[in-house]
């Protein structure tokens, strides 16, 4: 699984421009005996089960933060926005790559007072020596991810992307542990968009009508030194159930569910109210009628920045704790 | 028929005392069927728990009409446990910080627990704190018990709601908390309640609506779920009070406020106001530039598109445990929606959708 993290996080996909970590994505569910189908947006949904239980839909988003170009100036430098929740104090200094593997460097301009620097007095140097060179490389519109090696820490591991590559990690995995019969119909999809407002959850969720939806991304934790919100959620303690995100109030029945199932098949799990910060069960809950929805958390430090560190355990138990809950009558 | 277990102020009563934070409306809910079910011909609750009802018209044919109030309220969850038993919270909603040190709460843990909220005494303060609100962050929830025994009764996540009793004042005045917008609930209940000896040709579906507080969420899928020709929302507006500039606020006890703007299909709004004008019911004006702040912002942009409206009850110091409103104004705006209900016939809503 390791190494099915790696080649996940190493891969391209920013909002909007899924096609690469799509084909992976593609690649590794093709290995597997199951129907799947990409959508109009670049979803990919995998159907798994009988048609006669209810019909889950479990999301992982497959896309990630990155950078778009706006402006290459005549000396070659490239401005840009973001796509999604970038952190402005964690792109000084930080290397991003292209789709096509241009790598690039971003640096700042003159900043009279640190606190109050702005996106647009960042620029990304591409080595490019002017205009013309530059635009050989990249265009108005081209974006651009982190580009940080994976390493292993112990029983931890940091990368760039892990939100959301191990969700969509978990959900392979699950789809590999499959027992021969289910009695649900589940959609695995691995959604598009979701950095930039939960946009293929939404479409998804409307054409494959689900009785439930489950969301599976990361969460915030409040185990470092002085971190932004209090919370409880801790790295290694294992997986978090979802109480509430700034998208969407979890369904007690869907949360009573995952509570049981943790505690009946003794895996460990944490309860996470998330203060700022939203996930494809915000989209999906909301879709059509209302669908009952919750969302399975792998707590993560540092999320949106170069360098994101999940631990292997609630990784694991996260395996554990979906397998179990799709094995159930909903 | 009889309706002798509730009146406006019983139910106002029993609706403010109890909690339902927004995404926990069950109990609110159940006291709402309850009080509902007299008036109604169906009831039903959707997968997220709106509380729709169905009032059918006389005969076959009638416009579809969605009526909206929210039954949720502002609330409080817990984030964090510290080591000494007391609790971090978040909103549910949003409260304003400065409101809450020194209210009383109630969790809703294994068994409902009460707590107060805290804050540093002002004679610990430091410099550069003097003068300065209150952040949500530095408050905590002190239940008085031991760390242990928070921990067995109260988890992360746990809803808590503040703990206030209604106030009957002088002139029809009722205070408290959560009438934001159980006001609104109060005026479906009484338009239902005088639609009792009305006729009406449209299927009237009364909807109590969910976690309008956290995005108007519950009248996004009920609008979905309902599919009504036109849609209607009842909530709050500002009411006046000293300081506050005339514009930005009604009178309290002047009648309810009819809303025009975008968000708002301007023959309804007319219509409102002629139905006001013809029964001698006083009435106000309001405008909003853009989505308004309630229900009708959802239902407006439901499936194709659903011609909206907006009637607001005037109401003091919003998303306080001090809302202040007129039991006058809910029941003229009761009265109000039931002359247009009965009013309306299919040909004026087939109108709406060619302006």
């Amino acid at each position: 699984m390791i190494d099915l993290i790696e080649r996940l996080t190493g891969t391209f996909g920013p909002a909007g421009s899924e096609g690469k970590i799509r084909a992976l994505l593609c690649e590794e569910v093709g290995k597997l005996n199951h129907n799947y189908f990409v959508d109009t947006l670049g979803n990919l949904v995998v159907t798994v089960g009988g048609r006669s239980g209810k019909k889950i839909l479990t999301a992982a988003h497959m896309d990630e933060i990155g950078l778009m170009v706006t402006f290459i100036d005549e000396n070659g430098f490239l401005r840009f926005t973001n796509i999604g929740g970038v952190l402005k104090e964690t792109l000084l200094g930080t290397r991003v790559v292209f789709e096509n593997g241009i790598v690039g460097i971003i640096g700042r301009e003159k900043i009279k007072e640190a606190k109050n620097f702005d996106l647009n007095k960042l620029y990304i140097d591409i080595g490019a020596k002017d205009r013309n060179e530059a635009q050989k490389m990249v265009r108005i519109g081209s974006p651009a991810v982190f580009y940080t090696p994976f390493n292993r820490l112990g029983d931890r591991i940091v990368a760039k992307t892990l939100d959301n590559r191990i969700g969509c990690a978990v959900l392979l995995e699950v789809l590999k542990r499959l027992p021969s019969s289910l009695p649900n119909e589940v959609y695995f999809v691995f959604t598009v968009q979701e950095e930039v407002g939960l946009r293929g959850a939404r479409t998804v969720s409307y054409r494959l009508e689900p009785d439930y939806g489950l969301a599976v991304d990361v969460t915030r934790v409040g185990d470092t030194p002085e971190p932004d919100y209090k919370m409880e959620v801790s790295l290694g303690k294992g997986p978090a159930v979802k109480i509430k995100d700034s998208s969407v109030i979890c369904h007690p029945q869907v949360i009573q569910l995952m509570i049981e199932t943790a505690e009946t098949n003794n895996i460990p799990y944490q309860l996470e109210v998330l203060e700022k910060g939203g996930t494809d069960a915000g989209a999906i809950h909301l879709s059509k009628e209302g669908i009952r929805s919750g969302a399975l958390s792998i707590p993560c430090r540092y999320v949106h920045s170069p360098g994101e560190m999940v631990d292997l355990n609630d990784v694991e138990n996260g395996v554990s704790l979906l397998l179990e809950l799709l094995k159930k009558n909903w | 028929m009889s309706d002798n277990k509730y009146d406006l102020h019983k139910l106002l009563k029993e609706l403010t005392e109890k909690g339902g934070a927004s995404g926990y409306e069950e109990s609110i809910a159940k006291i709402i069927a309850d009080a509902f079910a007299p008036y109604i011909d169906e009831q039903r609750t959707d997968n997220l728990g709106n509380l729709i009802f169905l009032k059918k018209g006389n005969g076959t044919g009638g416009p579809k009409v969605l009526l909206c109030a929210h039954m949720d309220e502002i609330g409080l969850m817990i984030t964090k446990i510290e080591e000494n038993g007391f609790l971090r919270f978040t909103s549910l909603g949003g409260f304003d910080p400065r409101t809450l040190p020194g209210q009383e709460v109630v969790i809703r843990g294994r068994e409902p627990l009460e707590g107060i909220i805290g804050i540093k005494p002002p004679h610990l303060f430091e410099n550069d704190e003097k003068g300065k609100g209150a952040e949500m962050e530095d408050l905590f929830i002190d239940t008085g018990l031991p760390e242990t025994t928070v921990r067995r009764e109260i988890k992360v996540g746990t809803v808590a709601i503040i703990k206030r009793t209604l106030l009957t004042l002088l002139n029809d005045c009722i205070t408290g908390k959560a009438l934001d917008d159980r006001a609104g609930v109060a005026v479906l209940w009484f338009c239902a309640r005088e639609l009792a000896n009305l006729k009406h040709q449209a299927d009237i579906y009364l909807v109590a609506t969910i976690q309008e507080e956290v995005g108007t969420r519950g009248a996004l899928v009920s609008a979905f779920g309902v599919s009504p020709d036109i849609g209607i929302a009842v909530d709050v507006c500002h009411g006046d009070f000293p300081g506050a500039q005339e514009y930005e606020v009604s009178p309290l006890g002047k009648g309810p406020v009819i809303t025009w703007g975008p968000n708002i299909h301007p023959q309804l709004a007319e219509r409102l106001t002629e139905t006001a004008k013809e029964n001698h019911l006083p009435h106000q004006k309001d405008v909003s530039p853009g989505p308004t702040g309630t229900d009708a912002r959802a239902i407006q942009v439901s499936l194709g598109g659903i011609p909206t409206g907006l009637l607001s009850i005037p109401l003091r110091y919003m998303h306080t445990s001090v809302e202040l409103v007129n039991l006058e104004d809910i029941k003229v705006a009761g009265k109000l929606l039931a002359f247009f209900l009965t009013g309306l016939r299919g040909d004026f809503v087939e109108g709406l959708s060619c302006i």
